[in-house]
């Protein structure tokens, strides 16, 4: 691959420089480079089920019908006390023991319950591969965050102007036309801050894959800093690891810089036509 | 009495009890340095000089922007690879290695950092009619900052910041994600997935070790709502004690 490279630039980098690009684009660092797909997947996947989960939150805190505001109460308030590796472990291993369970219900026969020890027989077994782990870490992120969300969200629908509202019920729009032709439409200019905010902290909670057996940029970067020994060449270099995960912080913060970017943009583009002060 | 004993979620909350303590640990030797190190950071931010402020900004805009889990794998892998040529020779890979080291100290600069904006955010909304006053009655410059400025931010700042000692609180679990166990010292989550392994009771372990989670951030909030109050004595404002907690970090 790296013949191909035009002879001016193979002359500029030297024997070193070219040396140093085979190590960075060899088969591992490539699949390094790949693996930050999944970082983004779980980051904007979740984001979008944060919203839909902020949603439901928050609609459920506004509810007239009491036991629904208090389950939107306690599902905030529960993820906001305990911390979101927990339910990040959590909501995964939940899941697949709920799924073994129902099979073992279905296909294991009492006494192939017995003989595996109390759990699922072997044709119940399930084991999860990086997709469903990765589907699950999105449902996880999506749960958490949505609290954050939720909260933002509770907070916007209310910041929305009263008068708003009743211009709309004058018109002769019913109670949820009104909700969601109005109240939430309007809502997002005032959730916008809030939500780059939790959008933030669900950007940076997505270094944590790795702990749910996906091999994503940090599992990488450990493998491939480790000391690493060839019977060939002997040491090929010693411990790295601190030089890759140096990356990976200036990475995140770029990621960090740019949503920041992004999300004043849009704040710019939504409250066009708003009054401001100054 | 005794098959509440022998109930295994209380059976859990004792095994878990000393677990906790390692968090509380690491949440009270990372506080208090964190504190000091907030303050001179946003001091640092609002100074008139860049020479001063653009360091301070740098460091909190870095560490506000990446993940606390990747702080700790840089700040444990950098004391590692400096390990051969320095900690061993001056005698103190025992300290320098230890998780009871490292944590708190990624712990305090991570919290250092989003203090610092809080604390910075005050500092900018300090009545201006304070600090003219200070002036006007002929103060020192350390005189108006200890009469004018240091009890308006604090106040200021102290909701914000107690949310963030919880967030702290929380982050304590990723210590042991990050680093390896020395010597059975296990944090909370460490310990229940632990017990996880042994027999697979998911909810059992885990609802333990989030109902401690839950209790310990409660207990925080009691506490910082007492020095809020004490805060605020002069201002004749009821404060009453605020479970409910803020979301944004």
């Amino acid at each position: 691959m790296l013949e191909m490279l035009p002879t001016w630039l193979i002359d500029w980098l030297g024997p070193d420089g070219m040396a140093n690009l085979a190590y960075l684009t060899n088969g591992k660092h490539l699949a390094w480079y790949a693996s930050v797909r999944y970082t983004l997947i779980a980051a904007v996947c979740g984001a979008g089920l944060a919203v839909i989960f902020g949603l439901l939150g928050a609609g459920a805190k506004l509810s007239k019908f009491a036991p629904l505001r208090w389950l939107g109460d306690i599902y905030t308030t529960m993820v906001r006390g305990v911390p979101d590796v927990l339910f990040l472990l959590f909501f995964p291993l939940a899941f697949e023991q709920g799924i073994e369970y129902i099979m073992a219900k279905m296909y294991c026969s009492p006494d192939a319950v017995a003989a595996a020890g109390g759990v699922a027989c072997k044709e119940a077994q399930w084991f999860l591969t990086t997709t469903e782990y990765l589907v699950m870490a999105c449902f996880s992120l999506g749960i958490v965050y949505g609290a954050f969300a939720a909260n933002v969200i509770y907070g916007a629908l209310k910041a929305v102007p009263k008068g708003q509202l009743e211009a709309a019920q004058a018109f002769g729009f019913n109670e949820r036309e009104v909700f969601w032709r109005f109240q939430v439409r309007q809502m997002w200019v005032y959730a916008l801050p809030g939500l780059s905010n939790v959008w933030l902290l669900l950007l940076k909670a997505t270094s944590l894959l790795s702990l749910l057996q996906i091999t994503d940029i940090v599992a990488w970067a450990d493998r491939l800093g480790a000391p690493n020994y060839l019977p060939m060449a002997g040491l090929v270099h010693p411990d790295w690891r601190w030089k890759y995960y140096l990356v990976l912080f200036i990475f995140y913060i770029l990621l960090t810089f740019i949503s920041e970017r992004f999300f004043g943009f849009l704040q710019a583009r939504a409250s066009r036509g708003m009054a401001r002060a100054n | 009495m005794d098959t509440l004993l022998n109930s295994p979620f209380i059976a859990d909350l004792v095994i878990l009890f000393k677990p906790a303590l390692y968090n509380i640990y690491f949440l009270v030797a990372a506080v208090p340095l964190g504190f000091v190190f907030a303050v001179v950071l946003a001091l640092a931010k609002n100074s008139q000089s860049k020479l001063i402020a653009l360091p301070a900004r740098t460091y909190i805009y870095a560490f506000r922007g990446s993940p606390l889990f990747i702080q700790f794998f840089m700040f444990y892998s950098i004391s590692l690879a400096l390990n051969p040529s320095v900690w061993k020779p001056l005698g103190l890979d025992w300290l320098m290695l230890s998780p009871l080291f490292i944590g708190p100290f990624v712990l305090m600069l991570n919290t250092a950092a989003y203090s610092a904006e809080i604390f910075s955010g005050a500092l900018q909304s300090v009545p201006k009619g304070e600090i003219e006053a200070a002036r006007a009655t002929g103060m020192s410059k350390k005189q108006e900052f200890r009469t004018a400025i240091w009890p308006n931010m604090l106040r200021l700042a102290w909701p914000a910041y107690s949310n963030e000692v919880v967030f702290l609180f929380h982050s304590t679990t990723l210590v042991y994600f990050t680093m390896p166990v020395i010597n059975q010292q296990q944090d909370l989550m460490n310990k229940a997935g632990e017990l996880f392994e042994k027999d697979y009771n998911l909810f059992l372990h885990f609802s333990a070790a989030a109902l401690y989670f839950l209790v310990i951030s409660i207990v925080i909030f009691y506490i910082c709502n007492l020095i809020y109050k004490r805060l605020t004595r002069h201002l004749n404002v009821d404060v009453k004690l605020k479970i409910k907690p803020n979301y944004t970090r």
